[in-house]
């Protein structure tokens, strides 16, 4: 029996993210919970990958590192919807180096991609959720925002980054009707793609990495209004990694 | 990911068929919509399901395991009542009749191992199987006041603890919880299935004064939870816990509680432990182990009282 308190109808959503392989999956998921969803990402061929063909989907090319282009963004958002009740930020720009050899250039991009465009994504879209009244926001980590990974400084302070800023806004919005979540998301296939090997998945207690589907109904379930009474916290789908000694 | 995506591709490639087909019709086209919105909606939230799925739920006569009794009974699970009180868990037991599962009521103290694994026999020979525990199964008394218990016991200094007492708050908080998952283990590792969820508190991640025997035992409660996670985890066995922060179970003026304190201004609703227990024993928490879900109105995020945001500019 599905409840009704884990549908989606009739809200609004906007996913932000650099085009991870669950990005598909996940709008998916989102129109299928009976939610309109908005796809921001910088690229076309992102949007054409399949996005644009799913129903109740949508696709709008936006810089995610300028605020201009992401007002532009939500602006059209509202235009047309009415209302924006679901932010997921998806970013998750990997890379791994030798911290001493880290350029100033690629700290900045690094930590622009992960923590500032969700910065400038939350604030505009936050915004409006603040006259609304309403408003779940979602932050897609890493594990990287809890544990450390060597040569990956820039990523896990990014990651860790996004975490705290989950934690304060949360506490900053707690009596604005506004949620604030993280998911933390453990190996997934194709994470730090082929610098590892099956050595990983055996270190996963469930022996495999994640999937795109293995995520997306805890998405769903913080974007509805079956649980308000979560908000300022990461929770991890990881097959069990962040228990293990 | 493969397989759901592509059936669900398919099908979409399947939907803008059909409506092509009913390009002249318009009514018919709103009509189809329709239908395939549900059929839509079924996908995902499909996996939140747990019909024909058995839950034992412990501690299922009062306050927030009567909640998930409820909750885990409309998502479609027949659900076994265990307590103490014959009376209560009998009333949550019809309860669950009433919302169409089956249900009975068992009366069991989770600190005696023999009632215990009576428990599960008499749960298997009923309905065959468990799928789901649910080990809500806990005492704070001498804390604050349960509906059985209204007169708080006072908090003293710990030469004044008995040995009684603090046995009895582990017996009932931890042992309890572990005399159950010992009890379905060869069960539920021989069908390669199941889900756990421990009952823990926010009391078990972060200390009060005097609580001595509450949160050294909410606190195991998160470990039992974690090392049975990693245990289990190649039998595909998930188990989980939710720490709970302060929810609306007794009268609020019994324990002189304020809501100012919590961040969200407002104690929790045991509805939403509920459905968070549903989400935590479906489908569509597979890869979810090990996990401790805090659900406390944000009190624990902070580190500072609530209420306090500084306004500090940054230097010139």
């Amino acid at each position: 029996m599905i409840l009704e308190e884990f549908k989606l109808e009739g809200d609004v959503a906007i996913i932000a993210g650099s085009g991870q392989s669950w990005l598909k999956y996940l709008s998916l998921a989102l129109a299928q919970a009976g939610a309109t969803v908005v796809v921001a990402v910088p690229e076309q061929e992102q949007i054409e990958n399949g996005i644009g063909a799913i129903q109740h989907v949508g696709g709008m090319v936006t810089d995610l590192t300028s605020a201009r282009e992401i007002q532009d963004m939500v602006d059209q958002t509202v235009s047309q919807f009415g209302r924006i009740d679901i932010l997921v930020n998806n970013f998750n720009l990997e890379f791994g180096k030798p911290f001493l050899e880290v350029t100033e250039e690629e700290w900045r991009r690094v930590i622009d991609a992960n923590l500032t465009s969700l910065f400038l994504c939350s604030r505009a879209v936050g915004k409006h959720m603040m006259r609304q009244k309403a408003g779940k926001i979602i932050n897609i980590v890493s594990e990287a925002a809890e544990r450390g990974l060597p040569k990956a400084t820039a990523y896990c302070a990014s990651m860790g980054g996004v975490l705290q800023l989950t934690r304060a806004l949360a506490l900053e919005w707690a009596r604005e009707n506004i949620r604030v979540n993280a998911v933390g998301v453990g190996w997934m296939e194709n994470s730090f793609a082929g610098s590892s090997g099956d050595s990983v998945a055996r270190y996963i207690p469930m022996r495999r990495r994640g999937q795109p589907e293995d995520i997306a109904p805890l998405v769903v379930f913080l974007a509805s209004d079956a649980c308000p009474y979560l908000s300022g916290n990461i929770y991890f789908v990881d097959g069990g990694l962040m228990a293990r000694l | 990911m493969g397989r759901n995506y592509d059936e669900n591709r398919g099908s979409a490639k399947r939907r803008s068929k059909n409506v092509n087909r009913f390009k002249s019709g318009r009514e018919e086209k709103r009509l189809l919509t329709i239908i395939l919105m549900r059929q839509g909606v079924i996908m995902i939230l499909d996996k939140f399901s747990l019909e024909g799925k058995v839950a034992i739920v412990t501690g299922g006569g009062t306050g927030l395991g009567k909640a998930i009794c409820h909750a885990l009974a409309r998502a479609g699970a027949d659900v076994v009542v265990a307590g103490r009180t014959p009376a209560t868990i009998e009333e949550t037991a019809s309860e669950v009749r009433k919302i169409g599962q089956r249900s009975v009521a068992i009366p069991t103290d989770v600190t005696d191992s023999n009632q215990v694994d009576n428990l599960i026999k008499q749960t298997l020979k009923k309905f065959g199987n468990v799928d789901i525990l649910v080990n809500n199964a806990g005492i704070a008394r001498g804390i604050e006041p349960s509906p059985r218990d209204p007169t708080p016991i006072q908090l003293g200094p710990i030469w004044e603890l008995s040995n009684d007492k603090w046995h009895n708050a582990i017996d009932t908080n931890l042992t309890g919880a572990f005399y159950c998952c010992r009890a379905v283990a060869k069960h539920m590792i021989e069908r390669r299935s199941g889900k756990v969820i421990n009952m823990s508190s926010v009391g078990g991640l972060r200390a009060r004064g005097g609580w001595f025997t509450y949160c050294s035992a909410k606190a195991g409660v998160i470990m039992l939870t974690k090392t049975l996670a990693v245990t289990w985890a190649k039998d595909n066995i998930q188990v989980n816990c939710i720490a709970p922060g302060f929810f609306q179970i007794v009268d609020p003026s019994l324990v002189g509680a304020k809501t100012d304190f919590i961040p969200m201004g407002r104690f929790g609703n045991p509805k939403e432990i509920g459905l968070l227990a549903v989400y935590l024993t479906s489908e569509a928490s597979n890869y979810v182990t090990g996990e401790c879900f805090v659900i406390d109105g944000i009190g624990s995020a902070a580190y500072a009282p609530t209420g306090y945001a500084p306004m500090v500019p940054l230097p010139k």
